[in-house]
């Protein structure tokens, strides 16, 4: 087990000998006057602040790059008010506050829209798909390519459905769904609002508001909650 | 043939060696494990039985080589490069990155302090293909790999000694929290949820349990899947694609701030240098 790593090692206490004549006791070298002065003082900012210049302002990210919906990146990282409000509940490591909760449930259920023709189940075999699918709108150093495939609604990657893939736990085990809850109209419009946007019900939760940041389709999510709620689908077998 | 030949190597260099190879990266792992019991550390037991002929120290070794041989447009070794703790001091180098320079006025982690040194050491530019390519089997990634190595089973330990970086430390605390992107994801959606928290099938590291820390931070690590070794830009790269987030340069003070903080996080844990990871 240490047949290779001794070498290294070896080469690296001798170097070691050879050089640490020119080194301070901690190895950190004192800065000299010479440096190059910087163009804004990081020292003066306060964390977020520098967080926020580092983000928009440090040429760290590509903000001009293009993004599936059409915007940039720069649009990608400016946060709207439920994202910088959930970001420092986050940031708190604390339960969020019951009034906080309740602004961002109500923000969130008003950007709800509901399908024209009333909530109906689509197709559970298209459900299944979308809720495996952990493609689109990736972009970075690999861009996804949405001509050549329907985004996912990423489902699986954090929920156990049925019992023939592995789901993720990050959020609850959705298995049985529709079993246990029965498909009454007041279930599937909760069920459809949780879909478009969580934090109507859940503030600051993990999950993506698919509907309302047009992640998935009014269709798609109708087909995912078939999945749900068929009592076909392997969902509930 | 580099593999074979180290292997054939006497004993006797062993004993010479010090305390940084006294345990190969699978005991430090298997000591981690159990510590904590974690299930994101035995995971993978097809990962754990592959840690001692890890296909990193193959690339380790082209990277001693590198590191060695005049190259560049100067004619230069890197031995005389200072990774913080005077000019060639390899060992323990690693696992005190990011630092600040004062020959930069910068703090820098080690990939772009690497980039750093082949530039004014060897001569190299922007546009050579020496700098420009960072991931796959890469100069840059043999390198990374062979002096990473040099800092196997010691304690994380950045120096917060300068107010930069502590600033930058902060910084990427902040930027570990903010939620941004149309998913909403911040780092903390995958890090910081109870361990043995799952997504699809692999057990996430938590930021707050230091065992499974160092792990998740344990970068160069070959990954199976990839079938490289990968670097810590390249983890934050990733993260970052996944998040649905826009491209992000390498070397750049987003990089550095991040992985100041999650260095930090880790602080007085063994580094598993080279790591082995899906």
């Amino acid at each position: 087990m240490l047949h290779k790593t001794p070498i290294s090692a070896a080469v690296a206490a001798a170097t070691l000998t050879l050089f640490t004549a020119g080194c301070t006791a901690t190895g950190q070298v004192q800065p000299k006057a010479t440096e190059a002065p910087a163009q804004v003082d990081y020292t003066k900012m306060k964390p977020q602040e520098l967080a926020e210049y580092l983000v928009f302002q440090s040429g760290s990210y590509d903000l001009a790059q293009p993004t599936q919906e059409g915007t940039t990146g720069k649009d990608r990282l400016t946060q709207d008010e439920l994202q910088k409000v959930c970001s420092q509940v986050a940031r708190s490591g604390k339960e969020i506050d019951d009034k906080t909760a309740e602004r961002i449930n109500k923000m969130a259920m008003a950007t709800i829209k509901y399908p024209e023709g009333g909530i109906k189940l689509g197709d559970w075999r298209k459900g299944r798909d979308i809720a495996w699918s952990g493609f689109g709108f990736r972009t970075a150093h690999n861009p996804d390519d949405h001509n050549r495939g329907t985004p996912g609604g990423n489902c699986y990657n954090c929920h156990q459905l049925a019992a023939d893939r592995t789901g993720g736990t990050i959020g609850p085990s959705l298995t049985g769904y529709g079993k246990i809850r029965g498909s009454s109209p007041e279930m599937l419009k909760y069920a459809y609002e949780v879909i478009y946007n969580p934090h109507a019900y859940f503030a600051c939760t993990q999950m993506p508001r698919s509907g309302a940041k047009g992640l998935l389709t009014q269709q798609q999510i109708l087909d995912v909650m078939a999945y749900l709620f068929d009592p076909a689908s392997p969902v509930n077998k | 043939m580099i593999k074979k030949a180290l292997c054939a190597l006497p004993l006797a260099l062993a004993l010479v060696s010090t305390t940084s190879t006294a345990k190969a990266p699978e005991d430090i792992l298997d000591e981690l494990a159990a510590k904590s019991k974690s299930p994101y550390l035995t995971q993978s037991p097809q990962n754990r039985m592959m840690m001692p002929d890890n296909p990193a120290y193959d690339i380790a070794a082209e990277g001693e080589q590198l590191f060695k041989q005049k190259r560049g447009p100067k004619n230069a070794s890197l031995e005389q490069c200072d990774f913080g703790k005077g000019p060639g001091v390899l060992k323990g180098a690693y696992v005190e990155l990011p630092r600040y320079f004062s020959d930069t006025g910068k703090v820098m982690d080690f990939e772009s302090r690497l980039v750093y040194c082949m530039k004014t050491l060897q001569g190299y530019t922007d546009n050579d293909p020496q700098i420009r390519q960072r991931h796959g089997n890469t100069d840059i990634m043999k390198l990374t790999t062979y002096i990473a190595m040099q800092s196997n089973g010691m304690p994380w330990n950045p120096p917060m000694n300068h107010p930069l970086e502590k600033a930058m430390r902060d910084a990427g605390e902040e930027l570990f929290y903010r939620r941004a992107g149309p998913m909403d994801f911040n780092c903390a959606t995958c890090h910081t949820n109870p361990s043995g928290t799952r997504i699809r099938a692999s057990v996430l590291p938590n930021i707050k349990i230091p065992e499974e820390w160092t792990k998740a931070i344990s970068w160069p690590a070959y990954r199976v899947g990839h079938e490289a070794v990968r670097s810590s830009q390249h983890r934050v790269l990733e993260c970052l694609w996944q998040m649905r987030y826009p491209n992000l340069k390498p070397d750049s003070d987003v990089n550095i701030a991040l992985i100041s903080f999650w260095t930090d996080r880790a602080r007085g844990q063994p580094a598993i240098l080279p790591d082995m990871k899906r």
